[in-house]
């Protein structure tokens, strides 16, 4: 293992899991490294690993420490992370998102940049999304990069449900709600796209490492 | 069949959590207080895994209809079957017609009211657990409510025994262990020294995503430039107004605020079932 000043690092997340930092800071080729370390480590098939979670420039490997030793998981995966080299995301989809641009933040959005409310939608609509990670709830996935002429920080206030097919930004990003939450993103539109279902293979539509795409639809 | 006569305003269907979904923001769910989950089924010869009913805030009353093996544990509380007390990690046998009240929780969160055979409800993403979010597993992927009739199931693996031992005793002000959480260096010696030395309380806006813990705030820097990374159930996160808060079962799958420390595992189910208002330390284990 190597020393934890040094990148990737390996440290503990709790006596059930530990944590890989590959980077401090979000990029796409430190996401491909992170979610190319997490197939290697699922392709290892250890009996004790119960999840593997690549996240923005973090991988979690989470295991029944009644099975194995975090010593000796983290030099199976140390190992691992050594040995990547230049992998992608070959199993990568393109996904539509039909969007109705009638979210209640809309028009602040606006305001607050400086455009129209057509600006808005035309600069949000044309551009091609890269799915960064996926968390937070069933189905949320961080799309990037926004155009930066709508980049906002979040609601100093979030609200406390925002409805499920809300389509909304914040900071560099880009997202659906899957589900009825919590949230502190501007909601500009709404899809009747279901992003999780637990009947459906895989239950996510849009998982890390796919490409989106939202349509306007009126 | 067991029918559910009186809801809690929070009762659920929980077993041991999913696993394998957590890539796709999937928590892992299940009992909070695992401990008892698993010295439960074990009294009433069931699989380590069958489901139970968690039962949490205010009593309530369930009634059966067949004949079955209860057992409860987990929260202290006062139940009875047909009048006579219900004493905790005691199987009693129960014919159909009888009512199992739950007249109060005394201490603790949550009781877990358990049958021979396990609750038997459909596995989703390979666990019968209720992720109330989603809306999936569990009792139509909800808080159980009146009129709700609960199948029982075969998840039985050996003969039920007379009874047990809990496997934890509920001390308010208890000292919950801890280990470094992956981002304690940002936190100096002061911020340490409030998150071990002052106590905290529970706060009411605690539920199976996370408790919220007031009492004392801890500074950090650097929240702001730490992308978001997995966390992990007992993880503590530091806000950046300072009081912190730790994930629970159904809480995120990942989050940006700094993790002082982790709950040890085998301090998490004694933890879970602190209740609003119960006081916490925390103890750092080298």
């Amino acid at each position: 293992m190597r020393p934890t000043n040094e990148l990737p690092a390996i440290v503990r997340l709790g006596d059930d899991a530990l944590l890989v930092t590959f980077a401090q800071a979000i990029s796409w080729d430190v996401g491909v490294r992170v979610r190319s370390a997490a197939r290697l480590v699922r392709e290892m098939r250890l009996e004790s690993v119960t999840d593997v979670v690549p996240a923005y420039a973090t991988l979690a490997v989470y295991f029944d420490s009644s099975r194995d030793s975090f010593e000796s998981l983290a030099a199976s995966v140390a190992n691992v992370v050594n040995a990547i080299e230049g992998h992608i995301d070959d199993d990568s989809a393109l996904i539509e998102i039909p969007v109705r641009y009638n979210g209640p933040d809309l028009v602040e959005v606006a305001e607050r940049t400086g455009l129209t409310v057509e600006e808005v939608i035309q600069r949000h609509s044309s551009r091609t999304y890269r799915a960064y990670m996926s968390g937070f709830v069933p189905g949320f996935a961080y799309l990037g990069d926004l155009d930066q002429s709508l980049i906002l920080p979040r609601r100093t206030v979030p609200r406390v449900r925002v409805p499920a097919g809300s389509v909304a930004i914040a900071g560099e990003q880009t997202a659906v709600y899957p589900l009825e939450t919590p949230g502190g993103w501007h909601l500009i539109g709404t899809t009747s796209v279901t992003m999780f279902d637990a009947k459906r293979d895989p239950p996510v539509l849009v998982r890390a490492g796919d490409t989106v795409r939202f349509v306007k639809i009126d | 069949m067991i029918v559910v006569i009186a809801a809690p305003p929070f009762a659920t269907v929980q077993d041991l959590g999913r696993s394998g979904f957590r890539d796709l923001g999937v928590p892992v769910s299940g009992v909070a207080d695992r401990d008892s989950s698993v010295a439960l089924n074990s009294l009433l010869g069931n699989d380590v895994n069958a489901a139970m009913i968690e039962w949490a805030v205010a009593g309530g009353a369930l009634r059966f209809g067949c004949s079955a093996t209860v057992a409860v544990g987990g929260a202290d509380a006062v139940c009875s079957v047909n009048g006579n007390a219900l004493r905790a990690w005691t199987p009693v046998d129960v014919s159909a017609g009888d009512e199992v009240l739950v007249e109060r929780i005394v201490r603790g969160r949550f009781l877990l009211i358990a049958v021979r055979g396990g609750i038997d409800v459909p596995i989703v993403l390979g666990s019968r657990s209720t992720l109330l979010s989603a809306g999936i597993g569990g009792f139509d992927g909800r808080r159980l409510r009146n009129g709700d009739r609960l199948s029982i199931g075969d998840s039985i693996v050996g003969v039920a025994g007379r009874a047990g031992a809990a496997p934890h005793v509920l001390n308010i002000g208890e000292a919950i262990h801890v280990m470094r959480g992956p981002q304690s260096a940002l936190f100096d010696d002061h911020a340490w020294a409030a998150f071990l030395s002052a106590g905290f309380t529970v706060s009411r806006a605690s539920d199976r995503t996370g408790y919220r813990l007031e009492g004392a705030t801890m500074k950090h820097d650097g929240s702001a430039s730490l992308p978001s990374e997995p966390t992990c159930v007992g993880a503590i996160q530091v806000p950046d107004g300072g009081e912190p808060i730790v994930i629970m079962q159904d809480g995120p799958t990942v989050g940006g605020y700094p993790k002082i420390a982790v709950v040890r595992s085998n301090y998490l189910s004694r933890f879970a079932q602190l209740a609003p208002g119960d006081a916490v330390r925390f103890v750092l284990d080298a």
